[in-house]
Order: C-alpha cells, then sequence, then structure tokens
C-alpha cells in the first residue's frame, strides 16, 4: 500500500526543517551544534562536613541554612549479620521496634502523635552491618524533636502488642514472599549463591516464633549495638553548632557501654559452580539472574575502577551500556536489563545480570548477554564507551554534592568502610586512569560466562527446558529454595 | 536568592503550628512569593525559571498537557509509546543518513498497515510472514542508526536522572545537568521538539509491551489497579489504562504516533520548568535562540466524556495466585471542586500516619490488615475517585477488611473529625509544603504541573493553602455527600484455586 500523503508529507517537513538556515532565525539545534558548544569550567568549592566529638561519639557536622530545617543521621556498628541465625528475627525487628515500640517514658502512641504533632520525618533501618536511623525536623522543634528521637534510640520500650504486630506484619510477608515474582527471583538467588550466610537468609516462619522475636530477646540485641561506642552522628541543617552542641551533650550523656564486642560478619562460601536453575512460574514473563563470584574488592586499587568503569559499559550504564543497547534497543526482548557488580571491602562480590522478557525470549535473551560477556573478555571496550562513561563520572562529578545531606552520609559511609576521607578525590583520580586495556584485562581475570549459576522464574513450556538445558545442567526449584526431584 | 528562599521559607514554617489559620484570598501566600520569572514565546511555549543557590546543577522538565485521558479504545498506550520514542533522536542525531532511514520507514509502514488487516481477516499465517518481514526491514534500517545517541550526549555532558513519564493528564521530560552545561539543554530540546524521528518503531513497541508484561500482566497489584479503574469508569478516559491494553500496543503503528505527535506536541501545548544555578536572563536569551522557532502545533482537542452518576454498587474480581488484596473506591469532583480540600484532609485523617483512623483500626487494634492507604485519583482535572486500598492479614478476608473500613467510615461520618485530628494534619500539610521547596527537581515538576495544568504556577500552592480552612463540619459534609453504597466499586484480588 502506498502511504496516504496525509502521513506522508510530514516526514519531508522534518526532515527539511533539519537543514540549517531554513527555518528562519532559529539558531542552529541537533548534533553538530550540540558538539559545537563549549563550556565554562565550573567553579564550585563543594561545602566539606567538620569531624568533632560529643561524649566520644564522632559527630559529622556540615551546616546549612538555606531552609529551616535539621536532618540528623545515626549509625550503630551492628546489623543482623553480626548475629547467628537464631537471632535473625529479633535483630531484623530492631530498627522497626525502635520506631514502633515506645520509650521508657513514652508509650507507643505517645511517641506516634509526638512525631505526627511536631510534623518530624523519622526512618529506622537495618542492613547486614548497621542499624541507621534518621530524622528531619523544622529546625525551631529541634530541641524536642532531638531529644524524642535519641530517647527513641537510646531507650525503647519494645511493648509487646507492637512487637506481636510487627511479628504479624512480618509473617504477612513471608506467606506474600511468592507473589512478586522479581522478589522471589532475587531472594532465591541470594540463598542460592550465599546458602547460610547472613546475605542468603530469607525470612521464614521459622525465624518468627514468638519466643525468638519476643521484648527480651529485641532488648538483649539493643543492648548489644545500641552503644555510644558503635555510634556516628551526622547532622546537616539550619543550627549553629554552638546551639547543637549542648543539646548532643545533654542527650549523649551517661549512656552506658557495650557488655562485650561485636565479631565482624562471617566470610560468605559463594557458590562457584556452573548450573541453571528454575523455579516453575506461569507467567507472561520470566524473571532472569544471573552471577558468580569475583575478588575484586571495594578500594582495591587499580582493577577497582577498572571493574567500575567495565561493568558500567558491560551493563551498569542504562542506555549507554551494551546489555540495554542489544537486550532493549535492539532486539526488543526487555524493558530492564542490566549488569551487576557488588564488591564488598572484607569479603568477594559476585559479578552477573539481571532481566525480564516473556516466556519465548527468555532463552534468546539469555544467551545474547552471556555473548555480550564473551565479548568483553576477549576484546577491550572502544574508547568511546571508556570516554562516555568517565566523561559522565567527571563532568557530574558535582552532583555528589547536592544536598548537605548527601555529603554527609557519604562521608559517614566512608568512616564505616575503613575509606580515606578524601576518598572520592581518589575515586576520581583512580577512574581517569583507566584504559580500554585495563577494562580487558580486569575482564578476562574476573569475568567467566561459563560459569554463570542462573536462575529462572517462568514458565517451562513456553521457555522451552531443551534450549535452557543447553546453557548447563537444569535443576528445578521450588519458591523455597529446595531441588524437585525430576 | 539563598537568603530570600531563606526568608519565604521562616514565613511559611512560622504559620504551621499557628491556629486559626488566616486564609484570604486577596493575600498571597508565601510559597507564592518564590522569585519565579515567567517568559512566554511568541509560538506559545511557556517558561518558569526559579534560580537557586547550593551546588551549581540545574533542573529541566518539560511538560505537555497530554496523556491518557486523551486516549481512545484502539489506540490506548500511545502517548506512552510516544514517550519511549522522543528519545530515538532527531533527523542529525541517532542517525548516519536520515534519508535513507525515512525511505525505509514508508516501506516498513506500508507493510503493517497491511499485517493490520491481515490481522483483522485472521490471516495468522499472513500475519507472522509480515511481522518478519517488518523486523529484518527494521534491521536493515538499524545499519544507519546511532544507536542511543541522544542519550549518549547527554550523559557525556554529566547529566543525571535523564528519563520521562506519562500519567492520565501529563507526559513529562525531565533531566538534571551540571549549570555550565546547560545551554545543551536548549539545543537538544528544541530539535527534538522540531524534528524528532521515530526510528526503531517496532522494537520499542515490544520493549513496551515487556514494560506491561512487567508492571501489570505479573503483578497482582497492577492487575487490580487496573481493574479497579476499569469497572469504576464506564465512559471517562481515567478507566483507561495509560500503558494500553496489550491488543492495542501490538497494532499500533508509527504513522498513528506521527499524527498524535502533530496534535499534541506543539510547543503551545508545553511548559517548560527549569530550576536551579541560573541566572534568568541568560536562561530567557537561550529560549528565544533556540526554542522561538519550533514551530507551533494544532490545538489539542479538549477531554469531552463525562462519566454519568453511579447508580448502584460494583463489584469486580481478579483471580490469580497471589494472596489477597482489596481496593475500594469512590466518585468525588475533580481538584477545583469546593468539596475538594475537605477529601484531602479526610484522605489524611484516614490513613495519613499511625495516628490515623484506619491505620489505627485495622493494623494496630484489630490487626486485620498490613498496610491501608487511600489517594485522590487517577488525575486531577477531571471528577476522580477517592481510593482506600489495603493488604489483609491471614487468616482475615478482604471481607472483613472491607467491613471494618465502612464502620470507621461510618463512625468518622456521625461525629465528624476533632480539632486535634485537623490540626495534626494542617502541621503536616505545612511542614510538608517546606520540605516539597528543598529539591530543585521537585520545585521543577510541581511548578510545570501547575502552570500546565491549571493555567498558573501559583495554583498549586493556593490549592494547599485552601486546606488549612477545612472544618469539621466539611469533612463531614464530603462523608454523606460521596461514601454511599451505590457510589463505590470495589476490587478483590482472590487466590486462584489450587495455586502455589
Amino acid at each position: 500500500m502506498r502511504p496516504t500523503p496525509r502521513f506522508a508529507a510530514p516526514a519531508v517537513v522534518v526532515a527539511l526543517a533539519a537543514l540549517p538556515g531554513l527555518v528562519s532565525g532559529q539558531a542552529p539545534v541537533g548534533k553538530e551544534a550540540a558538539e559545537a558548544l563549549r563550556y565554562e569550567a565550573l567553579s564550585f568549592a563543594p561545602p566539606a562536613p567538620e569531624v568533632r566529638e560529643v561524649e566520644g561519639v564522632p559527630v559529622l557536622y556540615l551546616a546549612d541554612h538555606s531552609v529551616p530545617l535539621v536532618t540528623v543521621i545515626a549509625r550503630f556498628r551492628g546489623g543482623y549479620g553480626l548475629f547467628d541465625r537464631a537471632s535473625y528475627g529479633a535483630a531484623t525487628a530492631l530498627p522497626s521496634l525502635l520506631r514502633y515500640g515506645g520509650t521508657d517514658s513514652l508509650p507507643p502512641a505517645a511517641v506516634d502523635e509526638a512525631l505526627e504533632f511536631y510534623a518530624v520525618q523519622t526512618t529506622f533501618g537495618g542492613g547486614g552491618e548497621s542499624v541507621f536511623s534518621s530524622m528531619n525536623t523544622l529546625s525551631e522543634h529541634l530541641s524536642v524533636s532531638l531529644g524524642l528521637w535519641i530517647d527513641m534510640l537510646r531507650s525503647p520500650r519494645f511493648d509487646s502488642s507492637e512487637v506481636e504486630v510487627w511479628r504479624g506484619r512480618q509473617l504477612e510477608s513471608v506467606r506474600r514472599r511468592g507473589d512478586d515474582p522479581q522478589r522471589l527471583a532475587f531472594t532465591e538467588f541470594n540463598r542460592l549463591l550465599y546458602g547460610d550466610h547472613p546475605v542468603g537468609w530469607e525470612m521464614e516462619e521459622g525465624d518468627l516464633e514468638p519466643d525468638d522475636v519476643s521484648p527480651d530477646r529485641i532488648r538483649d540485641i539493643h543492648r548489644r549495638v545500641a552503644c555510644p561506642e558503635h555510634l556516628t552522628l551526622g547532622v546537616t541543617g539550619d543550627v549553629p553548632w554552638r546551639d547543637l552542641e549542648p543539646l548532643l551533650q545533654s542527650m549523649l550523656e551517661g549512656w552506658t557501654p557495650c557488655s562485650d564486642t561485636l565479631p565482624p560478619s562471617p566470610i560468605p562460601d559463594i557458590r562457584r559452580e556452573a548450573g541453571v536453575f528454575l523455579i516453575t512460574r506461569e507467567l507472561e514473563q520470566s524473571v532472569i539472574v544471573m552471577a558468580h563470584p569475583t575478588s575484586v574488592r571495594l578500594g582495591g586499587g587499580a582493577e577497582y575502577f577498572s571493574a567500575q568503569i567495565g561493568n558500567s559499559i558491560l551493563g551498569g550504564g542504562g542506555f549507554s551500556s551494551r546489555i540495554l543497547s542489544r537486550v532493549r534497543t535492539e532486539e526488543g526482548y526487555a524493558y530492564s536489563a542490566s549488569s551487576l557488580w557488588t564488591t564488598p571491602r572484607r569479603y568477594d562480590g559476585i559479578v552477573g545480570a539481571v532481566t525480564r522478557t516473556r516466556p519465548e525470549n527468555t532463552v534468546p535473551a539469555l544467551q545474547l548477554i552471556l555473548d555480550i560477556m564473551f565479548d568483553m573478555t576477549e576484546a577491550p571496550p572502544t574508547g568511546t564507551e571508556v570516554a562516555t562513561t568517565v566523561d559522565q563520572i567527571v563532568n557530574g562529578f558535582v552532583f555528589n554534592f547536592e544536598t548537605p545531606a548527601q555529603i554527609v552520609s557519604r562521608r559517614m559511609f566512608y568512616l564505616a568502610q575503613g575509606l580515606p576521607e578524601d576518598w572520592l578525590e581518589r575515586y576520581l583520580e583512580g577512574i581517569r586512569a583507566v584504559t580500554p586495556r585495563s577494562i580487558r584485562d580486569v575482564f578476562q581475570r574476573h569475568l567467566r560466562p561459563e560459569a554463570m549459576t542462573i536462575l529462572v522464574v517462568g514458565d517451562p513450556d513456553r521457555i522451552g527446558l531443551d534450549a535452557l538445558r543447553r546453557l548447563g545442567p537444569l535443576t528445578f526449584l521450588d519458591i523455597d529454595g529446595a531441588v524437585i526431584p525430576r | 536568592m539563598r537568603r530570600s528562599l531563606k526568608a519565604t521559607l521562616a514565613l511559611l514554617a512560622g504559620a504551621i503550628l499557628a491556629s486559626p489559620v488566616v486564609s484570604s484570598a486577596q493575600t498571597r501566600t508565601p510559597g507564592e512569593r518564590l522569585a519565579v520569572r515567567e517568559h512566554t514565546l511568541d509560538n506559545g511555549l511557556r517558561l518558569l525559571i526559579l534560580p537557586r543557590g547550593g551546588a551549581p546543577t540545574v533542573s529541566f522538565v518539560v511538560r505537555y498537557r497530554v496523556g491518557g485521558v486523551h486516549e481512545h479504545l484502539g489506540t490506548t498506550g500511545i502517548a506512552h509509546l510516544l514517550e519511549h520514542l522522543l528519545f530515538k533522536g532527531t533527523t542529525t542525531i541517532g542517525t548516519k543518513d536520515v534519508g535513507a532511514e525515512l525511505r525505509l520507514f514508508d516501506r516498513i509502514d506500508d507493510m503493517h498497515d497491511t499485517l493490520i488487516r491481515a490481522r483483522g481477516e485472521g490471516d495468522s499465517t499472513g500475519v507472522a510472514r509480515l511481522s518478519e518481514s517488518i523486523a529484518a526491514l527494521e534491521d536493515t534500517a538499524r545499519s544507519y542508526v546511532e544507536a542511543n545517541e541522544f542519550d549518549r550526549i547527554l550523559t557525556r555532558a554529566g547529566a543525571r536522572g535523564l528519563n520521562a513519564t506519562t500519567t492520565n493528564e501529563s507526559t513529562m521530560y525531565f533531566v538534571e545537568l551540571p549549570a555550565n552545561r546547560a545551554e545543551l539543554w536548549f539545543v537538544l530540546e528544541a530539535d527534538r521538539m522540531s524534528n524528532p524521528v521515530f526510528r526503531e518503531f517496532y522494537s520499542e513497541r515490544d520493549v513496551v509491551t515487556e514494560e506491561r508484561r512487567m508492571r501489570v500482566e505479573t503483578s497482582p497489584g497492577g492487575l487490580l489497579y487496573e481493574a479497579h479503574l476499569d469497572a469504576a469508569y464506564s465512559v471517562h478516559p481515567f478507566g483507561v489504562p495509560v500503558i494500553g491494553h496489550m491488543s492495542d500496543l501490538e497494532n499500533l503503528g508509527r504513522r498513528d504516533v506521527d499524527g498524535y505527535f502533530r496534535r499534541f506536541y506543539g510547543p503551545n501545548n508545553a511548559v517548560v520548568a527549569i530550576v536551579g544555578d541560573v541566572d534568568p536572563g541568560e536562561v530567557v536569551r537561550w529560549a528565544d535562540r533556540y526554542l522561538e522557532a519550533v514551530p507551533r502545533g494544532e490545538e489539542p482537542p479538549p477531554v469531552v466524556a463525562v462519566e454519568p452518576p453511579q447508580r448502584g454498587e460494583r463489584r469486580v474480581e481478579v483471580v490469580w495466585p497471589a494472596e489477597p488484596a482489596l481496593r475500594i473506591g469512590w466518585h468525588v469532583p475533580d481538584v477545583f471542586h469546593e468539596d475538594a480540600p475537605a477529601l484531602v484532609i479526610l484522605s489524611s485523617i484516614l490513613t495519613g500516619g499511625r495516628t490515623s483512623r484506619l491505620y489505627r483500626r485495622l493494623i494496630l487494634e484489630d490487626r486485620l490488615a498490613t498496610g491501608v492507604y487511600s489517594s485522590l485519583g487517577p488525575g486531577q482535572r477531571f471528577p476522580r475517585l477517592f481510593q482506600i486500598d489495603a493488604t489483609p492479614r491471614a487468616p482475615h478476608t478482604a471481607a472483613a477488611v472491607e467491613e471494618a473500613v465502612y464502620e470507621e467510615i461510618a463512625r468518622l461520618s456521625a461525629t465528624g473529625p476533632t480539632e486535634a485530628e485537623l490540626g495534626r494534619v494542617r502541621n503536616q500539610i505545612a511542614a510538608g509544603n517546606i520540605r516539597r521547596l528543598q529539591s530543585n527537581l521537585g520545585l521543577a515538576f510541581q511548578l510545570s504541573e501547575s502552570a500546565s495544568l491549571f493555567g498558573d504556577w501559583r495554583t498549586t500552592f493556593r490549592l494547599s493553602e485552601r486546606l488549612r480552612g477545612v472544618t469539621p463540619a466539611e469533612v463531614s459534609r464530603v462523608l454523606g455527600r460521596y461514601f454511599t453504597r451505590e457510589n463505590r466499586t470495589v476490587a478483590t484480588l482472590v487466590r486462584q484455586e489450587g495455586s502455589p
């Protein structure tokens, strides 16, 4: 069929409009005009937090008087990964119950009312290595807000009714574990790779027995975590130090030190054997996760920087990366597709990829990602690929200093990881030294597409088991990670 | 800049705990005093520029007043598909030979027209053959493509957060740039507004079907949301999913999107908000220099559909291998209606925080649910739904949760809210008004939304101010007026028999 003139005309108009000079008065736009732009250097001295100490607690302080708000961040060393599995429920409960469980002097409802009346925003969370919380308040209410928040962290009540509500909600979350295929895939993948290590733990009914998650058990974890020698504070916002210091002093003094030292989290024994695993779910889209361990560590010299840039080119850098360009843009297989490369400080990380695609495209998408990985181990990336990633980091460096809270949080992270305080500057130097060759070398040493553990959540009839088996020995799993004999 | 903003905010803060609240149409609210510079070009493009201190970065949002409400069955999802295609480049960006590309597009699009007819005639062999031919021709066209070049130019400039989003009422394109590279945005956006090329069309359409599979077809929450709106609206396009029905997506062609772009994407239908470390005079010069020549577009047709009054309770079930979920929606008026502020306050009284009525009853006291939320939507300019969604906690059923929701609403309706409840909600709203001024991108979203949907960037601040004057009697009145059995639609997710 010939196109009707109505449709054909605009394409011509569009094409002509791009020729310089045909649209009257418009300065040149488009590719050449973009390339012709020249930019002045940014002159910007990023503010740096001051490191002070109050009652032995390090306080990172950065004033910001642009808005009448104050943010305070607390980080305690001591996440669930520092305890054994028997304490997993109680250690996971701790952050939530600091928020919900009331204080020695106030029942939970009174805490809620005070926070809501003063419009204080709080967050409470935890990870494998730490428990953290933040508080944001109007500066005029700082004294009362800070007092209440420190009280919540220091003298929690762990009200039994609130503990029971928390336990019930967790049990419901366990019950709903299989409802979201991506959540199911990620948690099972962690279990597959890390086994009985905190990274591989998935909350189960057995972790939530009333005796395991009692107020006393949580109180015991609190006693071992929430003490001044585990604490770092960060403060940003509209408060002068001379007003802040006495407030902090009165709130932190007399805080009992911990009775014992917490050991570091165990070193994981990450699965190294290749294999393909399938959790059967009759869905319109499969979830695919794959990875194997690597020994590149955060701060680990030149290799670390090559891995950072290399991962961005492989699949971490969005549309500039190979995986998204080929899997999404070229083939239309997926909406999201990316690589992952974790680099913990103390132990091995993993390198791999994730995507979601319709069942029939599962194996083609998987194969394509593996092919892209093979290519990365064989030939260096192009100069343009490296320059794109390095330019993004260098030219966008200023985004590391957008908000004072971001600056302070980052410094708290460096402290926790034992990184030097000028780590960000060293990072910039490190990535500038990365070359196409150094990236090829890091992939040759650390990426082994043939050694991937691959997990698929999806519909075996539509995926095609024979095709899947060609990628490696196939094992069927149920949603609790148990092998289903076939 | 920094100082004047702080002074403004201090005024806002001071007003928070004060009661009763002074509310006068003549008095400008503190938010309205922000130093926003307005500039309108001859082609109708409106710019809002707000210079701010802090790190040298700039946020850009361009918002078109078009979205799901402009769609009809058969072409649902077209606004969102177009959003994806506007990242494919222009006549000079993303191409090695645009002439060769455009010639191939004609052939591909003819073939697609033929495919649609074959599909209509049930000719599955023909459809399969034509699909393969289209894919092969698109691969040929791809040899002329510089993939993702638009993205790469911005990435190399250090851009952050390059993305876009389509809602029921607008489509927004946004990015943040280091301040010294602000001019680049004008060069690229003027080009995109004037010379877009919808290359890689059919593979990108596949990408959007995968997005739909992810957000809807494999997501119990997504499925329930879609079924709920579909049941609640019989006429108004609020009932149509923004991402589009799967069969509509599979039949949309490049020519449909071309036409749609011409109808809705003129500069006269757009608002640009620029917030950050910029000199407003320079921004105006760049706008005049680059954006002035973008040709004016057609006048977009208005949305004329009116949802008729609902004459009885509607109930819909989604059967799915997942734990139960519940959504309830009552038809309520648009954002300008005199009852709108009381409905916002009511939402906060019911589910805003742990002291709210439904949270206390469902989660803390009776422990029937693990979560409960309420919202007004899915848009603002047209009559919408007051929605409650809740997650039942086993062994309690969705029916038990639903019953408790109605009981709490009846109780509130009988006695009205307390002054303390209203005071808490007013404080939270006022503090929220300050917090949302912290982010450049957040402000750019708000200013552009207000100007695009309501005609004036100040309107959102004024609407927020109206909330503070809501009385207990007004909350009672809206409860009596809208929260009836015949005006509600209930959707439940029910576990499939025998599913794991």
